[in-house]
């Protein structure tokens, strides 16, 4: 199905090694534009190691990366961000000695195309993404006095606020109770429905069937299966190396 | 409103100070404005980005020399050996700062800490610079001249860093300072960013520098160089409020005279009272004097015991 769309992202082989340990192992995938791209596998995958790679916080020992037609494999983080590649973090990175508005604003300021230079006008946008996100009632508060589930509101308002074109989601998921798991999951088909295609890395698994047009696994920083979700979940390597461990 | 009156009202006696006070006040002033220029201009990458230079008496440096050469090897008006010290503050500022403002935290710190001996070392060798001997330059007694400059200075430097706190450019130097992975990937140029501050820093540092040279007319590598003075960039600049518009002007001219006055009867006592405010300072009021007056509004003493448990101290 996504083959019928354009590639907005191409990873060819790409790989990231520490020291001794290959974290992300000749790794291949494309990414088809306002398409939905879940991303699973146990811990120590190499799934946010891949994410990196993508948002330039981290650069490849080998392989090549095109956005939208264009190679970015060795881009600086904010020329990515300014071709439109915005991501969160699992380790979430709020500005903690701001406020909730002011964290947004930097997204808007900065972001797509070099962001919005006015700051007044950026600071309406900012507050549209925390009315979105759910975060209206928190504008003034510091960052980091904030709850861990509006921490993980503010890196998707802070990454919306950048208009991406492509958005990278790690784990915003994690700690959420199953009422504010959906909420998260409507935002996130909203934000597709806009036209932004979604990279997004969850452990909750109904999450991500509802969500996915495709599943994309990852285990030992090797891609193990890829496909429509129902089928990947059916996969038995799938339920050995991920499922399975998660069970038991 | 209120705010910016009382500004303005301080500002207009500080200018008209050499009407209405005596010789030593007036000298006492220009050392006060310059040191609150040093911390406001330390205060634009140190403050607002969280990155500590030790090169900024490089800057200063560098500006007094350039002025020094100008004026007394070549004959030049003070204004183009002022415009001489900057450029090669901020030259050297740019050379510096592109390599080591790729590192992160506390290893430009560490990079920068050599700096100053290096240029003493190097102008202590350069006939142009005098050796290690040094320069006068042209003796000119106006002192209301070289405390209105400074004044004026002081007025630029806070300006400048007025428009910063209120602009894009100083909410990307934040944003490095708060979180420098989240910013880049936001979208923050962070190496040019830093680069830029580091700059700006640099002409002004260089420019009280330039003043201050030409006021006392005789300039060595050891006084030009000194790297204690450095130290006090930062002192005043955490004392009164990193990454604010006024605190370091607070903090400089509050510690200023509290040492003047120290100094003069014993000396000792200056350095211990400088000792024990930097350790107070750093436990009660990490966020500097113009926050702690902000928290005591706000909350009463109870600030300082949220201060000292959010930083964990
Ligand atoms: N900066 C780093 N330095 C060294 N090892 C790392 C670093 N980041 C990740 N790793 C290692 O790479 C592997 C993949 O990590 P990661 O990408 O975080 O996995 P996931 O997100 O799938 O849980 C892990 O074994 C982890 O310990
Ligand atoms: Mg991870």
């Amino acid at each position: 199905m996504s083959d019928a769309l354009a590639p907005l992202l191409e990873a060819r082989h790409l790989t990231r090694r520490f020291q001794g340990l290959v974290a992300v192992n000749d790794v291949s995938f494309s990414l088809g534009e306002g398409e939905i791209l879940g991303l699973i596998g146990p811990n120590g995958a190499g799934k946010t190691t891949l994410i990196s790679l993508i948002s330039g916080t981290l650069v490849p020992d080998e392989g090549e990366l095109l956005f939208a037609g264009r190679r970015v494999e060795r881009l600086a983080p904010f020329r990515r961000a300014h071709l439109g590649i915005g991501r969160t973090f699992q380790v979430m990175k709020p500005f903690p000695g701001l406020s909730v508005l002011e964290n947004v604003t930097v997204g808007a300021l900065f972001g797509t195309g070099g962001g919005e230079r006015n700051r007044a006008r950026a600071r309406e946008r900012a507050r549209a993404m925390l009315d979105f996100t759910g975060l209206a009632q928190r504008v003034d508060q510091r960052a980091e006095a904030l709850g861990g589930p509006d921490r993980k509101r503010l890196e998707l308002a802070k990454a919306l606020a950048m208009q991406p074109k492509l958005l990278l989601l790690d784990e915003v998921m994690a700690g959420l109770n199953p009422v504010e798991v959906d909420e998260v999951v409507g935002l996130i088909k909203r934000i597709r429905d806009e036209g932004v295609t979604i990279l997004v890395i969850e452990h909750v698994i109904k999450a991500i069937r509802s969500l996915s047009d495709r599943v994309f696994v990852l285990h030992h920083g090797q891609k193990i299966a890829e496909g429509d979700p129902a089928a990947v979940f059916r996969d038995p390597r799938v339920v050995e190396a991920y499922l399975g461990k998660r069970r038991a | 409103m209120l705010r910016w009156a009382a500004i303005a009202a301080v500002a207009l006696l500080l200018a008209l100070l050499p009407l209405y006070g005596d010789a030593v006040t007036i000298q006492y002033g220009i050392n006060a404005l310059l040191v609150a220029v040093l911390a406001q201009a330390w205060n634009i990458l140190g403050g607002f980005t969280g990155y500590a230079s030790f090169g900024n008496s490089t800057f200063y440096g560098l500006g007094t020399y350039g002025t020094a050469i100008a004026m007394a090897q070549f004959g030049l008006p003070f204004w183009t050996g002022l415009l001489l010290g900057a450029a090669l503050a901020m030259l050297c500022a740019l050379l510096v700062g592109i390599p080591i403002l790729r590192l992160r935290g506390p290893y430009f710190a560490i990079a920068t800490l050599g700096l100053s001996a290096a240029l003493s070392a190097l102008v202590a060798n350069l006939d142009i610079a005098g050796r290690n001997i040094g320069l006068i330059l042209p003796l000119t007694r106006n002192d209301t001249l070289f405390y209105e400059a400074s004044l004026a200075l002081l007025a630029a430097a806070t300006l400048a860093v007025a428009w910063l706190s209120a602009s894009r450019f100083g909410m990307g130097l934040i944003a490095i300072r708060e979180d420098e992975d989240a910013a880049a990937v936001m979208g923050v140029n962070t190496t040019l960013y830093k680069v830029v501050a580091l700059v700006l820093s640099a002409l002004f540092t260089a420019v009280a520098g330039g003043i201050h040279a030409y006021w006392i007319t005789f300039i060595d590598p050891a006084s030009a160089f000194d790297s204690t003075l450095n130290v006090r960039m930062v002192i005043m600049t955490v004392f009164g409020g990193p990454g604010t518009v006024l605190g370091p002007v607070v903090g400089a001219f509050i510690l200023s005279a509290i040492y003047e006055a120290l100094a003069s009867s014993i000396s000792t006592a200056a350095a211990l009272f400088f000792g024990i405010v930097i350790v107070l300072a750093v436990i009660f009021m990490p966020r500097g004097l113009v926050d702690l007056g902000w928290g005591f509004r706000r909350m009463g003493p109870r600030y300082l015991l949220e201060t000292v448990r959010q930083y964990r101290l």
